[in-house]
């Protein structure tokens, strides 16, 4: 009888891993599919870690089995001309952005990645703060391969830019926690770098928004508000002169907020200005005008808000998200919200990817 | 049966929104593709109410579902393939309201799609997917088809643009997938439903995301001794750091018929005719413009002229958008095909249209979207000539063989449908096809809503992985 599968692959070395039975890190698809199917005949649980900076998100997962992306670190194609990239899972946003950089491109995931992932941020479905002029991140997910809950490897999706050819699997990964299956590798759409780059600040998001036309960014903290431009030096510099006087020629980002407890709060782009009114003054936030969007830091002493205040952002149609919290606050206040109405579906497509619910258990709204 | 449904669904719609004689249902038997069925009985809902009940009463009949906009699809998507009801959603035209401050509307989904465009206008804003066929197609129809067009390169298909969708399922709820705010939470069903060519659901509502009207547009003319010069204009271009909104190219074959159709100033002795627009700021389509024709020049141009005025840069457009008008006046028949490669491989891939178009002895044209590597060949031909279909048929297969060979797919922006069900093992293992099969089932597990069309049958029949365990709830 030859040893587990769980004894031959690589134990996982990476930091800030949880407690579990079994920390392992698979070198290829193929390992991390027999992972799963054996995980699977056991009924184990396993948490999927990549650089554990989203793990704040969503119900919480007991595991008795983490499977880091610490070995899934392949560019596995780069073509610069066909503005397409090929990343396993494990790869650092960093690292990728480093080197799309040396063409002139970007994927436009997060400006301040620390030591996120690709596969993170996708399985995650976060973007980052460019979306403003380019879309979400799912909008560039051209392909995606997952390694089902039942150890199988499926693709979907293609490595061009254009295409729709059968369900569109890598947008429906995208944001799935895992539920369909470890996201292990991703073909991502990129951008050209433009020539010039600038960040105005302005005194108004709200005028800025009126004033530039598709800026890549119009983000506002408890510091200022600027504005982040990006093309020929003809535009950025005469969209630069009407949005105001102080400006950097670099892209200044700020700070991702850091606090005790933050939250993500979505709502219609024309509500921001209301709910951050709302939440008064002296909160660490960084909001994105334009998008809707806008991350909010508070103290344990100030969970009190939180029930109300997503009591009105749902009501506007939008949604207040826990990011990052201490461990006990997931007891006393839910991470999502209302659950969607298509719960059900959604509950049949997990089942027919992870059909013994073994990647992030119960994770997604709606405990599924 | 049918006859008994059709009573069925005039008490729900009324006479005039039900047809069954058989030359009125022989209209709604095909889409603008080649294949032809025959409806049980067609339907015409005026709201979210009507399709409720239609659904229904179909699955109460046992037929299925087949959901139709105005039947422009190429891929076969709206052809009935067994006993169903065409639901033709075109009366579910309302623009319901227009939100100019969060930039979206929503809309009916027999909405079509230049008139959202033209009624946002004044308000600065559009829906950015443009079809060829967007003075004639559905909103509905590009949601079904996640439909593409000649913009798609800066701003990307339709389901770039969707926020969320009102969705009839294929029990007859109601459900709302996505909504006004960024990142919906729980799994993104929007994103799936998109695409879908009817198979998933019946779209009755949509909230569209609009996009701000450039404030300033150029757009060049660029010709060229050879496919290759042009192809190496497009990558240069992109290359420079310049996405232009729109990058299209059209070989001799097409800008010879576009001049006979219509005078639009193409250059017929050019083996390559580029048209580029950029769009955005006033001062960026300046510069934008100049470092597109100056890269031209370096790719030996045997000219490449910026529009002087309004009026020279819509009759460019014109050209390329009359490409299948002119089509028309040559052979009563013509096969549109849909594919994709890498940019890289368009110089390659072209080369294998020009020699499988000689090899089949079949007039290949080609205009497309170069930008995206996204190509158009087009053939022309005489239906009643002996055995051009099948040599037709047989280019065609070849040609997305070739294509999926180059590392491409097999639809860029047209879909599946029944055109290229078949084919989808060229890019799909049994693996695949198998996830893609259980999404369906997901949604429509009987499989009543437009059965055997994006999957080929067999799709599901294996058993991979671990069986669901007995008392999950599914």
């Amino acid at each position: 009888m030859g040893l587990s599968v769980l004894d031959e692959l690589p134990v996982a070395e990476r930091d800030g891993l949880p407690e579990a039975d079994h920390r392992l890190a698979p070198t290829s698809m193929d390992e991390a599919a027999r992972l799963l199917d054996h995980a699977s005949e056991l009924g184990a649980q396993v948490l999927v870690w990549g650089g554990g900076t989203h793990q704040g998100m969503g119900y919480r997962v007991g595991p008795d089995i983490v499977l880091s992306c610490e070995n899934l670190t392949s560019i596995v194609a780069y073509e610069p001309d066909d503005l397409t990239v090929v990343v396993e899972a494990g790869v650092g946003i960093s690292v990728l952005e480093a080197l799309l950089a040396e063409h002139d491109q970007t994927a436009l995931l997060s400006e301040v990645p620390g030591i996120a992932t690709v596969g993170g941020a996708i399985a995650a479905g976060v973007s980052g703060w460019r979306r403003s002029r380019f879309g979400p991140t799912r909008d560039r997910v051209l392909q995606a391969t997952l390694v089902t809950g039942d150890g199988r490897v499926v693709t979907g999706g293609g490595r061009v830019v254009k295409n729709v050819t059968g369900y569109d699997l890598p947008r429906l990964a995208t944001g799935s926690f895992g539920s369909l299956g470890l996201v292990a590798q991703v073909c991502l759409k990129l951008w050209p770098l433009p020539s010039t780059f600038r960040t105005v600040m302005v005194e108004s998001p709200e005028a800025a928004l009126d004033i530039a036309f598709r800026p890549m960014a119009i983000l506002e903290t408890g510091d200022g508000a600027w504005c982040y431009l990006g093309g020929t030096s003809q535009e950025v510099g005469e969209q630069s002169t009407a949005l105001g006087e102080h400006f950097v020629d670099e892209l200044e980002w700020p700070e991702p907020v850091s606090a005790d407890v933050v939250v993500s709060i979505r709502v219609p782009p024309s509500e921001l200005r209301s709910v951050l009114d709302g939440l008064g003054a002296g909160r660490p936030y960084v909001a994105q005008f334009g998008v809707g969007e806008t991350t909010v830091g508070l103290d344990i002493g100030d969970i009190d808000l939180l029930p109300d205040l997503r009591t009105e952002v749902e009501d506007l149609g939008g949604a207040l998200v826990v990011t990052e919290a201490p461990a006990e606050l997931y007891e006393e206040f839910d991470p999502w919200g209302t659950p969607p109405q298509t719960l059900e579906i959604q509950q049949r497509l997990i089942a027919r990817f992870d059909p013994r619910r073994v990647i992030n258990p119960g994770r997604l709204p709606g405990r599924i | 049966m049918s006859s008994a449904l059709a009573g069925e669904l005039r008490s729900i719609l009324g006479d005039d929104g039900v047809l069954d004689r058989q030359l009125e249902l022989h209209v709604y038997g095909k889409d603008s593709g080649i294949t032809r069925g025959e409806p049980s009985v067609v339907a015409f809902p005026e709201s979210t109410e009507d399709v409720v009940a239609v659904v229904k009463a179909a699955k109460r009949h046992g037929v299925s579902v087949v959901a139709r906009g105005s039947g422009t699809g190429l891929a076969g998507g709206a052809v009935p393939l067994e006993p169903s009801l065409i639901l033709a959603l075109t009366r579910m035209n309302e623009i319901e309201v227009v939100d100019v401050e969060n930039r979206s509307a929503w809309v009916g989904p027999g909405v079509i799609n230049l008139d959202l465009s033209n009624h946002t206008y004044s308000d600065g804003l559009h829906f950015a997917p443009d079809p060829s066929s967007q003075s004639v197609c559905t909103i509905g129809g590009n949601i079904a088809n996640n439909a593409g067009g000649l913009h798609c390169l800066s701003e990307g298909n339709t389901v770039n643009h969707v926020l969320a969708l009102e969705v009839v399922t294929a029990d007859g709820d109601v459900i709302e997938l996505g909504g006004p705010a960024p990142d919906p939470i729980g799994l993104d069903l929007r994103a799936v439903m998109v695409g879908s060519e009817g198979t998933l659901g019946i779209v009755t509502r949509a909230l569209i995301k609009l996009t701000p009207n450039p404030t300033a547009a150029r757009t060049l003319l660029m010709s060229f001794r050879s496919v290759e010069d042009a192809a190496k204009t497009v990558s240069d271009v992109i290359a420079a750091g310049v996405i232009p909104a729109a990058l299209e190219m059209m070989d001799r074959l097409m800008t010879v018929a576009v001049e006979r159709f219509i005078d639009a100033g193409f250059p017929t002795d050019a083996e390559a005719v580029l048209l580029a627009e950029v769009s955005g700021h006033e001062a960026a389509v300046e510069a934008e413009a100049e470092i597109i024709r100056a890269i031209a020049d370096d790719n030996n141009a045997i000219e490449a002229r910026v529009a002087s005025d309004a009026k020279e840069r819509q009759r460019m457009w014109l050209g390329r958008k009359s490409a299948f008008g002119a089509i028309a006046q040559m052979n009563p028949d013509y096969y549109l095909h849909d594919t994709v490669v890498p940019r890289t491989k368009l110089v390659e891939m072209m080369r294998n249209i020009y020699e499988i178009a000689e090899r089949h002895q079949i007039t290949m044209l080609n205009v497309f979207h170069a930008g995206d590597g996204n190509l158009h060949p087009l053939m022309s031909f005489d239906a009643s000539e002996e055995g051009v279909i099948e040599r037709v048929k047989a280019a065609a297969d070849e040609l997305l063989a070739i294509c999926v060979a180059l590392g491409g797919s097999l639809s860029g922006e047209h879909g599946i449908g029944l055109e290229k069900r078949d084919s989808m093992g060229l890019v799909f293992n049994e693996y695949d096809l198998d996830a893609q099969a259980r999404i369906s089932e997901a949604f429509d597990p009987d499989g009543s809503m437009n059965p055997n069309k994006v999957l080929p049958s067999g799709s599901r029949c294996f058993d991979f992985g671990r069986p669901i365990p007995e008392g999950t709830w599914v």
